[in-house]
């Protein structure tokens, strides 16, 4: 009885399963997406040239979910918001944090992992203290935050820049992500600064961080969103983790 | 008007049967939707594992992995001996320790917290003297073991959660599992109680139908019928009783007709055809049997002179009271018709013509002693002349030819007499007075 009761139960409930199953209404299709190149570990360029990182892998098995074919494009922190709002890419494959400005002018996937930020200064130095040039990567979350507090900023176009002021003594401190804080402790340079890492408890440089999708393209939410899902449960998302970062990150 | 009120109280088998097929589809109608309740249950708890618990579960176990990176870097600190080292496992203690997926747990950010402090109060201090970090070893192992306390309580609550949704699935598919049991029986039920009425109401009605079709006759009584609640049974079995009471009325008429076709209208007696018949058949039985059987014509004597004098009624009223006394004198085996105005044809089986002789002349008799009286008031007396053959060893054709000559003969021999075939040939030549009928 429990036996015939299991199968009336799955013609009832595989059929709704399959239709809500893999196949996907961007199958086939050619997504252009964005990525920056000098960003490790979450996007860069391995040895042989081939970009890769934590958001570059999310974004490839994200496509292989939607059964969709990615085209990769590079780009700057600070140009690839308006770019995909013009239409000029599919998706972002950069990690963003949702402000009010981006909503304005992107569809937000679902966060895809959740980042905070570190104010990296010798220690004793306090945030906006006077005399500090403070570096942070141009059009990201924490220059606009260090310039709404007034703070003297040194701008860098790429995280892989970042390190460089604060060895040359161009710069005191620095806001950065702390995945980009972590690649910069690989440094042994930046390491010999023996800059205190404090974590700023400041709402709009902490939380969820997603992928930026064109408003031309709203479709494309719900599929990135169900295939987001898909990886996280499948397990593909956990061996990216593994492979780029030291923890979990979602 | 009995079968009105009959009808009046029964009811119609397609409204019956209708109300069933109603009651049947409401009552299963409600089964099917509590099973489609308890089917929603076990769907929305799959549905709960699915979109939440699962993605719940994942949380837990990247809680886990973190609460476990967080005891492997504390490891790492105590173990090696470069500060640089030390310093990017005190880096990546503090982002885990601050990260969202710590904080959102309260246990396991307090742990994080302690765990963040003490390793970076270790850190601090091997900056100063690098042996200082064993000394702290212990207390260490003792945050190390309620770290991975910590761990195994968070993957025993993502645990729970599929343990809570799948105890919801269960008792779902268990309370189904007996409701679809429930419906079983109800189905059977119902089945039980669908046969009992169609063959109480439908069945047996048709099969006593059936009988009294089969057995529908006029010589049967009228079919009975146990009283049936369905009103077209009814009608079937009303028409059934008209159709009987049709044929015995049917037969009646026919009983009439065969009469009026058999018999003589003004004696009763049978007519020459119906008594060629019968003669007939009880010719051919006397002679397969070697019976004796003997045949007579008989002619009223002077009939057309009476006809004549007393006018037709009087001869009519004549024929018929010839006709009574013919039924008092002769045997009830005897068969005897009107063969035609005042002649008579007889048959008398199993005797010969000499017993059939005595028959005759006691008839002879019995109609020269009757006074008829006429209905103005005077009577007369008729005689007969009676011709005998017998008939045990030809046609009956033959027979009353003979018979006829007898009574030929008996006419010659002067009327009121009795000629048995073969006696008297001689008085068709000369006619005979002494039985000259009288007339009043």
């Amino acid at each position: 009885m429990p036996r015939r009761l299991l199968f009336l139960l799955l013609c009832l409930v595989l059929p709704v399963g399959m239709a809500a199953g893999v196949e996907s209404s961007v199958s086939g299709q050619t997504l252009r997406v964005l990525v920056l190149d000098d960003a490790p570990p979450l996007s860069y360029r391995d040895r042989s040239g081939q970009l890769t990182g934590f958001n570059v892998e999310i974004v490839r098995a994200l496509c292989r979910e939607m059964q969709a074919r990615c085209l990769f494009d590079v780009t700057t922190q600070g140009a690839v918001v308006d770019a995909v709002a013009q239409g000029k890419a599919d998706i972002a494959g950069v990690g963003l944090q949702e402000t009010p400005e981006r909503q304005g002018k992107l569809i937000f996937a679902k966060p895809h992992y959740r980042s905070l930020s570190l104010w990296l200064a010798p220690r004793g130095v306090q945030p906006g203290q006077p005399g500090l040039k403070v570096a942070v990567v141009g059009g990201s979350e924490q220059e606009y935050y260090a310039r709404r507090q007034g703070w003297a900023t040194l701008d860098v176009s790429t995280y892989g820049e970042l390190g460089e002021p604060l060895i040359a003594g161009r710069a005191q401190a620095a806001v950065v992500p702390m995945i980009s804080a972590l690649n910069l402790q690989k440094s042994e340079a930046f390491r010999q600064l023996d800059l205190v890492p404090v974590v700023m408890r400041i709402p709009e440089l902490a939380g969820d961080i997603a992928f930026g999708i064109s408003p031309r393209r709203p479709e494309l939410k719900e599929e990135i969103n169900a295939a987001l899902d898909r990886i996280k449960r499948n397990g593909t998302y956990d061996r990216i983790n593994s492979r780029f970062l030291p923890f979990r990150v979602s | 008007m009995s079968a009105v009120i009959k009808r009046q109280r029964g009811f119609s088998a397609s409204r019956a049967f209708a109300l069933l097929a109603a009651v049947f589809l409401v009552i299963f109608g409600a089964a099917v939707v509590l099973l489609a309740h308890d089917q929603q249950r076990v769907i929305d708890a799959t549905s709960r594992l699915q979109e939440q618990t699962v993605p719940e579960i994942i949380r837990f176990q990247r809680l886990a992995r973190n609460l476990e990176q967080l005891r492997q870097e504390g490891e790492r600190i105590f173990a090696v001996n470069s500060h640089a080292s030390r310093q990017q496992s005190m880096f990546v203690v503090t982002l885990i320790a601050s990260h969202p997926s710590i904080l959102e747990h309260p246990p396991a950010a307090q742990l994080a917290r302690e765990t963040e402090q003490f390793l970076s109060e270790i850190v601090r201090q091997s900056v100063r003297d690098d042996r200082r970090p064993a000394a702290y070893y212990d207390e260490w192992q003792r945050l190390a073991a309620r770290l991975g306390t910590q761990v195994d309580d968070v993957s025993i609550q993502g645990v729970d959660l599929v343990t809570s949704d799948l105890n919801v699935a269960t008792e779902a598919m268990k309370l189904a599992r007996y409701k679809l049991m429930a419906v079983l029986l109800l189905f059977g039920l119902f089945l039980l109680v669908f046969v009992v009425l169609v063959r109480s109401y439908l069945i047996k009605p048709l099969q006593a139908i059936d009988r009294a079709l089969s057995n529908l006759s006029v010589v049967q009584p009228a079919p009975e019928f146990p009283p049936t609640a369905m009103r077209e049974i009814q009608a079937v079995e009303e028409a059934i009783r008209e159709q009987h009471a049709l044929l015995i009325q049917n037969e009646q008429v026919r009983h009439v007709l065969e009469q009026l076709a058999n018999k003589d209208g003004l004696t009763g007696l049978m007519n020459r055809r119906h008594f060629m018949q019968v003669a007939e058949v009880e010719l051919q039985r006397a002679q397969r049997y070697r019976r004796p059987v003997t045949v007579a014509m008989a002619d009223l004597d002077y009939f057309k002179k009476l006809n004549d004098t007393y006018g037709h009624a009087a001869g009519d009223l004549v024929l018929k009271t010839f006709a009574d006394l013919v039924r008092e004198a002769l045997r009830q085996s005897d068969l005897v018709c009107r063969y035609g105005g005042e002649e008579f044809a007889f048959l008398f089986p199993e005797i010969d013509p000499g017993d059939a002789a005595k028959l005759a002349e006691r008839l002879r008799l019995r109609c020269s002693e009757t006074e008829i009286a006429l209905p103005d008031g005077r009577s007369v007396k008729v005689t007969v002349s009676i011709g005998l053959a017998d008939a045990s060893e030809c046609p009956i054709e033959i027979a009353l030819k003979r018979a006829d000559e007898a009574l030929y003969d008996a006419k010659h021999l002067g009327r009121n007499t009795i000629v048995l075939a073969g006696e008297h040939t001689e008085a068709r030549t000369e006619s005979a007075e002494p039985y000259t009928a009288r007339l009043f």
